[in-house]
């Protein structure tokens, strides 16, 4: 059984506090939800976790199983056994879906070992059919072209064949319509075992219907404002988040101010350039 | 062209590195060695075409391939330097009706002397040929190598080749296309020389309903320089021209990609489309592509574009955070991106080979 610990965690983007002092313990057989409104570093949180490059740690501490997470690369943590169900996963053209899946199964193994072929093969089958996804997507190219619900269960598929110890699934339900919230749904909970940690980030109580949640974690400016059962999200769900503010006497939640619009410019076209228009 | 004398030839032995590549999979490929052709294993279908150098061919076949007027009149020096020293070269024709699913595989090898190589290839009507060439030497040479292709009515040519000549060398390279009446050519060229490189395809698209697609694939390393431009001239209306470029550049090597789409009066509902992808893999690596529509007519379609930066970082996060190494994830990114030409290689081993030219070249 692993455990997951985080203590007291400061993170800022581009010189901009986004978290600010995060205490988290998940331990295996767990299955925790933080919920909160938009902007209020949830997301930043889970990338935080898994090593995003954009974000800097200033303070405290993340340890799996007493080892400490923030002095590994991003690919040591994924071995070490965290996994991250992106909200927004990359799109790499020309890569297939399937030559990637290997290549990250066989990162786990030890030096020079490779999964069989065969055993692959019928393992991303099983996990395609679970997933209710289309027989081709193993050959098609990584998420390119792939809609939003297809990419979220992308996600989930390469969850089901790396087998994490602690998996954070951030707004796995964003983009899904109902039938495949369910599908995502399910197998997630099939894959709940005592050995797995999950921390579920959520806008929306929908999602909790279909995983049942242990820990119900609220966060605002940048901080887990409220841990609780159940009732928390019941009550969410028919009040909203105000009763929460009003508790802590604030109006904004927000830690992460809208992005000011990007200015563009506009090239000149090449062809003028090279023609000397 | 002038007719002209062959150096004898010194030996008769493959390289070691094109002799691992003749696996058992790799069915019909010719080696044609300084000009001489010194291995040919052909399938029974090949009978039906015509096939062999210049050195033995015959009178009335040389003539079909002098007697095209287009590809005399193409103007550029290294075009007429060819004409005019030309010491290799095969000669291939396709007779009409006849469409050969299996790939021909030639092999050019450079050794011992300055190659001079002239191709031409000739499609009569309704025929089809899907030809593929590794161009290969090991010492250092200067290397001047034309193809010049005629794709006749409602013919259909795949043209794919591996281009891979030493850091010594000098490499100028031109190929020529000309598709007539539904006609079609898809050029599918992977550039991984390792010496100075000028490289060009022209594709002519002379009789309506012709179309013709150009991907090249290159990668410059060290203080290679290379340019790569593509041409597809529309001689007609209602003509279709495809041109994509995908490059990485590593080290302190600078790579130029001109495409050029050029559209001329009259040429009615004509489509110029083009593409440029590139990587600038070396901290001190150029990458320039410059896209050109040259367009003297109103109702047509036409775009281009080009997207050139480092390795994508949100990508390689994505990757990393599956458990891969940074090198692992880069050389699957760089892979992907290549894979347009990596699809069209027919044995495992070849494109092995490519994969491994692609390693050495991005470490």
């Amino acid at each position: 059984m692993s455990t997951l610990i985080i203590n007291n965690l400061y993170a800022e983007v581009e010189e901009k506090e986004i978290l600010k002092g995060i205490n988290l313990e998940i331990k295996g057989g767990e299955t925790h939800a933080i919920m909160g409104p938009n902007g209020t570093g949830k997301s930043t949180l889970a990338s935080v976790i898994m090593g995003h490059p954009k974000y800097k740690i200033t303070k405290g501490e993340i340890l799996l199983d007493g080892k400490n997470v923030l002095k590994m690369t991003v690919d040591e943590r994924s071995r070490a056994g965290l996994f991250l169900g992106m909200q927004h996963p990359s799109e790499v053209p020309g890569v297939t879906n399937s030559d990637f899946i290997k290549t990250a199964v066989n990162a786990r193994l030890e030096d020079g070992k490779s999964v069989s072929l065969f055993k692959f093969i019928r393992q991303l089958d099983h996990a395609v059919t679970d997933l209710k996804m289309d027989e081709d997507l193993p050959h098609r190219y990584l998420n390119e072209g792939f809609s939003g619900g297809e990419k979220k269960r992308n996600e989930i598929l390469q969850m089901k064949m790396l087998n994490p110890k602690i998996a954070i699934l951030d707004e796995i339900d964003s983009g899904l319509d109902v039938d495949a919230l369910k599908i995502v749904g399910e197998n997630v909970t099939k894959m709940k075992n005592d050995d797995l940690g999950l921390l579920l980030i959520t806008h929306y109580q929908r999602l909790l219907d279909y995983i049942k949640a242990d820990k119900v974690h609220v966060m605002m400016k940048g901080k887990i404002v409220k841990s609780g059962g159940l009732e928390i999200i019941k009550r969410i769900d028919t009040e909203g988040y105000d009763w929460i503010k009003k508790e802590l006497g604030i109006e904004d939640a927000r830690v992460i101010e809208e992005e000011e619009q990007k200015r563009f410019m506009l090239g000149s076209c090449a062809t003028k350039d090279a023609l000397g228009l | 062209m002038r007719s002209f004398e062959l150096s004898p030839l010194k030996n008769k032995e493959i390289p070691s590195k094109i002799q691992e590549l003749l696996t058992d999979d790799l069915l019909n490929y010719v080696i044609i060695k300084d000009g001489h052709i010194i291995k040919r294993e052909l399938s029974e279908n090949f009978s039906k075409i015509y096939i062999d150098s210049y050195e033995n061919a015959l009178p009335d076949k040389i003539n079909v391939f002098l007697d095209t007027e287009f590809c005399n009149d193409y103007q550029d020096d290294a075009y007429e330097y060819n004409v005019e020293n030309v010491n290799s070269g095969l000669l291939i024709h396709i007779p009409r009706n006849i469409r050969l699913e299996e790939v021909i595989h030639i092999f050019y090898i450079q050794e011992n002397i300055d190659l001079v190589s002239n191709t031409r290839i000739l499609l009569e009507e309704n025929s089809e040929l899907r030809y593929f060439e590794y161009l290969y030497n090991e010492t250092s040479g200067s290397i001047n190598f034309v193809s010049n292709s005629i794709v006749k009515e409602n013919a259909h040519l795949s043209y794919s080749g591996i281009s891979k000549f030493n850091e010594k060398s000098v490499i100028n390279i031109t190929r020529n296309n000309y598709v007539f009446r539904y006609g079609s050519s898809k050029y599918n060229i992977a550039e991984v020389n390792d010496g100075l490189t000028d490289s060009k395809t022209n594709i002519y698209l002379q009789e309506e309903y012709a179309t013709a697609t150009t991907k090249t694939v290159a990668i410059t390393s060290k203080a290679q320089e290379a340019s790569f431009t593509q041409l597809i001239e529309h001689n007609a209306s209602d003509t279709e021209g495809f041109i994509e470029n995908y490059g990485v550049s590593n080290d302190e090597s600078a790579l130029i990609f001109e495409g050029v789409g050029k559209i001329n009066k009259n040429m009615k509902r004509s489509i110029a489309r083009q593409s440029n992808k590139g990587i600038v893999l070396g901290n001190n690596a150029r990458l320039d592509a410059n896209p050109l529509l040259l367009i003297d007519e109103y109702d047509v379609e036409a775009s281009h574009g080009a997207s050139i930066g480092k390795i994508d970082e949100e990508q390689l996060y994505y990757l990393m955070s599956r458990g891969l190494t940074l090198r692992q994830s880069e050389r699957l990114i760089i892979s992907g991106f290549l894979s347009p030409v990596l699809r069209v290689l027919s044995t495992d081993t070849l494109k092995a080979n490519f994969i491994q030219s692609v390693e050495n070249k991005t470490q």
